[in-house]
């Protein structure tokens, strides 16, 4: 049961919420915390912020307040690899990374959980890469109070699989580098593919194993994927020879080596002539010559899950379509645009 | 109970079609059963122990029967015409009652739950076989005070129309100024116009020779008379064979 009162009879009553206070450029966060006892001198500052009544609450055995629910959803909500903070402030909860990967999240779990009403959770994007600690979503209960039973259907819908949300942490992977093409191969041109590729690479905290050169000739291919393999490498990078010239023929060269999935052509720009193969369970990316032009390209979303694990087809090539196309701007921001962010 | 699978299948050969709406009717009785603690309804050791609520008669209904095995005229399936995607589960020997709900928000969450998947009946189906009960269904604990003669059995009340002299069963019956009638007399049916007739071959009986189908499905052409100088055609009038 929630009943009001007048702010200058609330002297010696705790208080049933946060009070947030705003001003404007300079502050915003709690000015009271909950249970905080009024005094006197309080009397002012809460007129100022605009409370001239306050609530006092006395929960019916099925009604939980606006905190415990957020730890009780929040808690639901965290899957592998996130946490929920134990303190709620002004009725939310923060959702943290626990460790460093790929931020996942069951879309059809979060769409159905918000669709319970009067509770909410909003979450960065599926596939966003984070470092320990940071926050990845927030959720809470929107009234002061609500019934139980509300609370603990949106967290039942939230435990689905686990969890809505989870950090999956990436493989460090060793990792053989193809370039393929006559220019570099027979030395016409210096190659400039085999150091970008490299610098992503490492970046993701992968090794590389070996750089080699074929070139425009699928069983050379072939062998140098080959010889990867048998020096250990667990994830194949290859550029050029994915277009649709009689020279290339990167693409026979995978099958050649025994491929036993191929998946050509991603709904992504830069990016379309992508490649995802795999021989076995080992991964083989065949990656366009546009990635020497732009500093992100498809292999920048799907590396990342690659080596978080995630066994990429067709379907994921396909549903990357929608916020696939890069704006190509002047100066890339990459990740906080966009691009791939609508999968 | 058979697992979800083998229950779709065999309430769409049932129903004549397989569909959303025998997705989640499968469900909803497959959660009810489970509420109620019931293994499997149609058991001969269980099939006196429950009663089912249906609030709509649309296809999810046949498949509720189907999985619970109530049936109307045993009394075991109760038809409350809410129009509201619902049933209610009841155990006769602990009371025990659950009112379970489809939610309209399923509805909304199909492209999300199977995405891909082509055409809207199919996207549907597949969505509404992967969503957990949580997402599908609400539901609550209700009390469901079943009145003696709404239980499976024989007819324990009879009563007389006061008016048009029907026999009423079960308590059906309307007071009316200390007089039963039944429910027609009393508030007026959903027919009109009621007026007795009689039909040709109305002495038929099952065992009447010559006959192994209804007579009408053996009806000669009809011939045409002439009604008030129209040429009608009598649906019930026969050609002598010649």
């Amino acid at each position: 049961m929630i009943k009001k009162i007048k702010v200058q009879d609330a002297v010696g009553t705790k208080l049933a919420h946060d009070i947030t206070e705003i001003r404007p450029g300079e502050f915003k966060g709690p000015a009271f915390r909950k249970d905080h006892t009024v005094c006197d001198g309080d009397i002012c500052h809460l007129q100022r912020l605009g409370k001239d009544h306050l609530y006092v609450l006395d929960l019916e055995q099925d009604e939980i307040h606006e905190n415990d629910a957020a730890l009780i959803l929040g808690d639901a909500l965290a899957g592998e690899g996130v946490t929920c903070e134990r303190a709620p402030k002004e009725g939310k909860v923060r959702l943290l990374a626990e460790r460093d990967g790929l931020l996942m999240v069951d879309t059809a779990a979060l769409a159905a959980f918000n669709m319970v009403e009067e509770v909410m959770c909003a979450t960065l994007h599926r596939y966003t890469l984070v470092k320990a600690g940071e926050m990845v979503a927030a959720t809470r209960a929107i009234p002061l109070v609500m019934k139980r039973v509300a609370i603990e259907r949106a967290a039942a819908i939230a435990k689905q699989n686990g969890g809505a949300l989870s950090v999956k942490s990436m493989r460090k992977a060793r990792v053989g580098l193809i370039i393929t093409g006559n220019e570099v191969y027979h030395g016409r041109i210096k190659d400039r593919f085999g150091p970008i590729l490299a610098e992503k690479v490492k970046a993701m905290g992968s090794e590389v194993m070996g750089l080699d050169f074929a070139a425009d000739d699928s069983e050379m291919i072939s062998k140098a994927i080959r010889g990867h393999l048998s020096k250990g490498c667990d994830l194949l990078l290859l550029s050029g020879g994915m277009s649709v010239d009689p020279d290339d023929v990167t693409r026979h060269g995978i099958r050649l080596a025994g491929a036993t999935e191929v998946h050509y052509g991603s709904a992504v720009l830069p990016g379309a002539m992508f490649l995802v193969a795999y021989i076995g369970d080992l991964p083989i990316l065949g990656v366009p010559a546009c990635a020497l032009y732009h500093k992100t390209t498809i292999l920048d979303l799907v590396l990342p899950r690659i080596l978080a694990g995630e066994h990429v087809t067709r379907a994921e090539l396909a549903f990357l379509g929608h916020g696939g196309l890069c704006r190509d701007c002047e100066e890339c921001i990459y990740p906080h645009c966009p691009f791939g962010k609508g999968a | 109970m058979e697992n979800f699978e083998e229950l779709l299948a065999s309430s769409a050969k049932a129903h004549g079609h397989l569909c959303p709406g025998q997705a989640v009717g499968v469900r909803m009785a497959m959660l009810g059963c489970r509420l109620i603690e019931l293994e499997d309804p149609t058991e001969h050791s269980q099939i006196k122990k429950i009663l089912v609520y249906v609030e709509m008669d649309r296809c999810a209904a046949d498949a509720i029967a189907h999985v619970t095995g109530v049936k109307l005229g045993r009394r075991s399936l109760k038809f409350t015409d809410y129009g509201i995607m619902a049933a209610t589960f009841v155990n006769l020997e602990t009371d025990k009652a659950f009112r379970i709900l489809s939610t309209e928000e399923a509805r909304d969450l199909v492209t999300l739950y199977a995405p891909g998947v082509r055409g809207k009946g199919g996207q549907q189906l597949e969505a509404y076989k992967r969503m957990p009960d949580s997402v599908l269904f609400r539901v609550q604990r209700v009390r469901v005070p079943v009145k003696g003669w709404d239980l499976p059995g024989p007819t324990r009340y009879k009563s007389i129309c006061s008016r048009c002299g029907q026999v009423v069963r079960d308590k059906r019956e309307v007071v009316v100024h200390g007089e039963p009638l039944c429910k027609p007399c009393a508030e007026g049916g959903y027919f009109k116009d009621a007026q007795e007739i009689t039909w040709p071959d109305m002495n038929w009986t099952p065992t009447s020779p010559g006959f192994f189908h209804p007579p009408h499905r053996k009806r000669h052409l009809p011939r045409r008379v002439e009604i008030k100088g129209r040429r009608m055609v009598h649906p019930y009038t026969e050609i002598p064979p010649h």
